[in-house]
């Protein structure tokens, strides 16, 4: 594990899971908690938290990512993080687009008004 | 949130001289010169890396709903159940790893590497009598356990190409992923990096603000 970087994470609907796990960042072994969480209509979201919060305790994730409408239902933890790593971005659904308003991160970083 | 001081508009005037010259209040002002044009560069640099992470954003969505796309495309030609997590693996290896380092102290920047990348074959035959008579004689390497297996695999042998095109889409959406990653730890070290400089500015000329 050691020298092999860090992995990917995922949380969101079916098709972005699956998506990313097409792209290779998928790890699922019998000694390991996977990297990734398939939100579906049934899923808590005590279970989506506790699932955000392990991601950010494991040290060999480097980045997590989070459909918005899902970082919406956890809005307190995202903004609870303020470490660098494991980077958190936000991407969009199919039912839900992109709103950089919404965007813990991205509207930390836009705010403030530069005077001139 | 805090505003972000412009320093351009606030230069001191040239020759002005403020309470009693003397080498002390130049040095002063010399010091608040250099930090001034400091914190310009450093402003109009985090002004350029939020232009450059907004469009990175709109990429990278745009290449996430073309993977939605060929997934849909996918599942038309393999049927509704063909393409989901019912075919996800029960061992899986990472293809894709993240490496990060960092530049200077606080500054993380990423970049997404593959894994399980083979070595080239060698082609260099071990007898060279063998290579004469037919051709370069290929020991049967083990079956690397070590490279992960292709996540389009777990779908069946032979996929629509629109599977395939959703592979690279979301492959695209990793390399994204890594460098919108790189830009946010850029602009949030060039804030608080702004912000040390304010702070100097301040105590430099206290009446400036």
């Amino acid at each position: 594990m050691a020298g092999r970087g860090k992995l990917i994470a995922v949380i969101g609907d079916e098709d972005t899971v699956t998506g990313f796990l097409l792209g290779g960042i998928g790890e699922l072994n019998k000694n390991r908690h996977p990297n990734f969480l398939v939100v579906e209509k049934d899923t808590t979201i005590n279970e989506i938290e506790d699932t955000f919060r392990q991601f950010l305790n494991r040290d060999d994730i480097g980045i997590i990512l989070i459909n918005q409408y899902i970082a919406e239902m956890v809005r307190h933890a995202l903004d609870a993080h303020q470490h660098s790593i494991p980077a958190v971005l936000e991407i969009p659904s199919k039912e839900h687009p992109y709103d950089a308003a919404k965007d813990s991160i991205q509207s930390a970083q836009g705010q403030g008004h530069v005077h001139c | 949130m805090e505003d972000l001081v412009c320093p351009l508009a606030v230069l001191p005037t040239a020759g002005g001289d403020r309470e009693g010259g003397g080498s002390g209040s130049d040095c002063v002002s010399m010091a608040a010169l250099d930090l001034r044009a400091e914190l310009d560069s450093l402003l109009l640099q985090l002004l350029g890396d939020l232009e450059e992470l907004e469009g990175k954003r709109a990429v990278l969505n745009a290449r996430v709903e073309e993977g939605w796309l060929s997934l849909a495309k996918a599942r038309y030609a393999m049927g509704t159940k063909s393409v989901g997590p019912l075919q996800y693996a029960s061992h899986m290896e990472p293809q894709v790893c993240l490496q990060a380092s960092e530049a200077q102290e606080g500054l993380q920047k990423f970049k997404v590497v593959r894994s399980g990348v083979h070595a080239p074959e060698e082609v260099g035959p071990r007898e060279a009598a063998l290579r004469r008579r037919k051709g370069p004689t290929k020991t049967p390497e083990p079956q690397s356990s070590e490279a992960p297996r292709d996540p389009l695999n777990w779908f069946g042998i032979l996929v629509p190409h629109s599977l395939r095109q959703a592979q690279a889409s979301f492959w695209d959406g990793l390399q994204l992923a890594a460098d919108i990653a790189s830009l946010q730890n850029r602009i949030d070290w060039g804030r608080s990096q702004l912000r040390g400089l304010q702070e100097k500015l301040k105590q430099l000329e206290p009446g400036a603000a």
